[in-house]
């Protein structure tokens, strides 16, 4: 073995060289360095004091009941929002699954949200659940299911939906993609088969559709779980965490500890927490129930 | 029970596709028919309406007497092999034979036992806990047959079953499926473009070509006594040959075909119904396996050619052979030694010539 690598490893290298320069200046290396920041207390109105603390800005994580609001607001928020893209867009495959005229305009509109940017999507909403000029209002108003415009975001009970309302909006597009991949994957013949077996509408969806859309399911759950439980931007233009703390997510939480409260230590424990419980939940999705697909 | 009868059914499609056009036909009870005819014939249509899978657009279809042009498939007592098995991928084979009878409230205890009677008959008994998806082609196919066995229909259809399976299993599963036939005294429409297989399996043939019924008759009758051109071509291996020509009646008794130098004289029945037709254009069919070397019956029934190639398949020989500027193919014996170029006489068998018309390709002979 003249050379530990040929030609081609070599070349692969260099081509390889700038794009791994980039990545280590703007993804590993923050990773790393803010993983050690955890370990200190920095706060930058007292930036000469840095004290090396260990597990501390960790372990104060779990005393602090703020933390423990955020982590049941980005439950409720990721479980509603999921659990609700999942029933719309098992729907919305469905019947773009069907041959029906208008279908294919019907399925690029359907598109539209998913092309739209999250923070342009934020906006949107924010107009649309204003008090003063939104459209919800104008619509309930004219229909006669309210008497006066509502401050919508303002009531703590329904924050935390009317968010997932406006995430859902937009994430329902690409997952309703995904299932319709897997429901137009399935063979006709299975279809017949089964009407032969004497199968009916229902027992063909139990037996032959459902079964086959398992793995877009289990794409769809994991990828959605884990951008609701990260997601940022809508609770920044919306409500920026309130009213109250009625949508006080973690993400949130990361953002007001590391930026306002300039506590930059502590912020860093938290994104590695965060990261953590994201890592841990796909894992175990994957582990049960990718199993039975 | 289970006679059908197709009483003038169509079958048009929403684009204006006409797939089945008028058909007429009596598959009796216990009876193997295969249809048989190029992709597109409308054979598996027919099959599918059978099934209840496509509506009848037009006349009725009847089981034992009774219209089932609006019943769907589960009233109707059939059974499907498909092309591609259709196994479901996510249950096991003891589910897929069994999804059914369950489908049918059949009680458990019977559904496993007639689950495991039909799965010992195949020979999967062992493969029960398997998904499809850990079988071989051999062995799906096979759990597809259990499936259909299993519900004990009275009627089976199959479409091109063995279409997907290499040809050495092809061969030995239509020996299985004709057995299974038997076993089961019940009725089967067997679709297929194989010829071989429809020569083997088939009570009778139905040949179909653009949604119309070209001839329904039994083996025999589809190889030996072709209707038309479009029969005769579809079976047979090396196809047969056509050579147009004229009839020459001479001495009012003499009925011969004349092409140029070639004069062939026909015998016995063909004589007989072509002896008022002089001067008839027709297309002359000579079948690959139909001439002799050996044989010399004289002048009458020599056609000369060219030796263009020459292919040995094993237990003869494929002769490639120019007439006139036409290639014709004869299948014979290994034995006789050709060299490319080399004018041969091979000597026509006079009882086995078709007889076409020119224009319309029918038979004018049967």
């Amino acid at each position: 073995m003249r050379r530990l690598f040929g030609y081609e490893e070599r070349s692969a290298a260099i081509f390889l060289a700038p794009v791994l320069a980039v990545l280590m200046g703007v993804a590993v290396f923050p990773i790393l360095y803010s993983f050690y920041l955890s370990f200190f207390r920095i706060k930058l109105t007292r930036p000469n004091r840095t004290p090396f603390v260990g597990l501390d800005n960790y372990l104060d994580l779990f005393t602090n009941d703020l933390f423990w609001v955020s982590v049941a607001r980005t439950v409720t928020f990721s479980v509603v929002s999921v659990a609700a893209i999942l029933a719309i867009s098992l729907l919305v495959s469905l019947l773009l699954n069907q041959n029906f005229r208008g279908r294919r305009v019907l399925s690029t509109i359907l598109l539209v949200p998913w092309a739209i940017p999250y923070v342009a999507n934020a906006l949107m909403w924010k107009w649309i659940y204003d008090s003063g000029y939104g459209a919800l209002n104008g619509i309930l108003y004219q229909l006669d299911f309210i008497d006066k415009y509502m401050v919508w975001l303002g009531d703590q009970d329904k924050t935390i939906f009317l968010i997932a309302n406006a995430f859902v909006w937009k994430e329902v597009p690409l997952a309703t993609i995904l299932l319709l991949v897997s429901l137009k994957a399935i063979p006709s013949d299975l279809y017949q088969a089964a009407r032969v077996d004497g199968a009916g509408v229902w027992q063909r969806f139990i037996h032959v559709t459902l079964p086959a859309m398992k793995p877009g399911f289990m794409l769809v759950l994991i990828y959605e779980t884990m951008m609701a439980i990260r997601h940022f931007d809508l609770f920044f233009i919306l409500t920026e965490g309130g009213p109250g703390n009625a949508s006080h997510v973690l993400s949130w939480h990361i953002y007001v500890e590391t930026f306002r409260n300039l506590s930059f230590g502590s912020g860093a424990a938290m994104s590695y927490v965060l990261a953590l419980v994201t890592f841990a939940l796909s894992y175990t999705f994957i582990r049960s129930l990718g199993r039975k697909v | 029970m289970a006679g059908i009868r197709f009483e003038s059914v169509g079958k048009k499609y929403s684009n204006g596709f006409h797939a089945v056009k008028d058909l007429n036909l009596d598959i009796r009870d216990k009876e193997f028919l295969v249809l048989l005819g190029p992709s597109g014939c409308g054979k598996s249509t027919t099959l599918n309406m059978i099934a209840g899978l496509e509506e009848v657009s037009d006349g009725r279809l009847l089981f034992d007497d009774q219209m089932v042009n609006y019943m769907p498939p589960h009233r109707r007592d059939v059974a499907m092999v498909f092309q591609s098995y259709a196994l479901y991928p996510h249950k096991t084979v003891f589910d897929n034979i069994a999804f059914g009878l369950q489908m049918r409230k059949v009680p458990r205890e019977e559904t496993a036992r007639r689950v495991q009677d039909a799965a010992d008959k195949l020979e999967i008994s062992h493969l029960l806990d398997r998904r499809p998806s850990q079988l071989s082609g051999g062995q799906r196919q096979r759990v597809a047959l259990g499936r259909a066995m299993v519900r004990n229909p009275a009627v089976f259809l199959m479409d091109e079953p063995l279409s997907n399976l290499d040809a050495a299993l092809r061969i030995s599963m239509r020996a299985e499926i004709k057995d299974l036939h038997h076993a089961m005294q019940t009725t089967f429409v067997y679709v297929t473009h194989d010829q071989a297989e429809a020569l083997t399996l088939a009570d009778r043939i139905v040949v179909m070509k653009d949604g119309v019924v070209q001839q329904i008759g039994t083996p025999d009758d589809i190889y030996e006594r072709p209707q038309n051109t479009f029969v005769a071509s579809f079976l047979g291996n090396p196809p047969i040959n056509y050579i147009d020509g004229a009839v020459e009646v001479s001495d009012g008794e003499t009925v011969s075909f004349v092409r140029g130098d070639l004069k062939l004289k026909f015998a016995g029945e063909t004589a007989r119904k072509l002896a008022s037709s002089n001067g008839r254009e027709i297309r002359l069919g000579i079948r690959a396996e139909d001439v002799d070397e050996t044989r010399s019956s004289g002048e009458d029934s020599l056609i000369r050619g060219k030796v263009n190639s020459v292919l040995p398949v094993g237990s003869d020989q494929f002769l490639g052979f120019d007439f006139c500027g036409e290639e014709l193919f004869f299948r014979v014996g290994k034995d006789l030694d050709h060299a490319l170029g080399e004018n041969v006489a091979l000597s026509v068998d006079l009882s086995r010539l078709h007889v076409f018309d020119k224009a319309s390709g029918a038979s004018l002979i049967w």
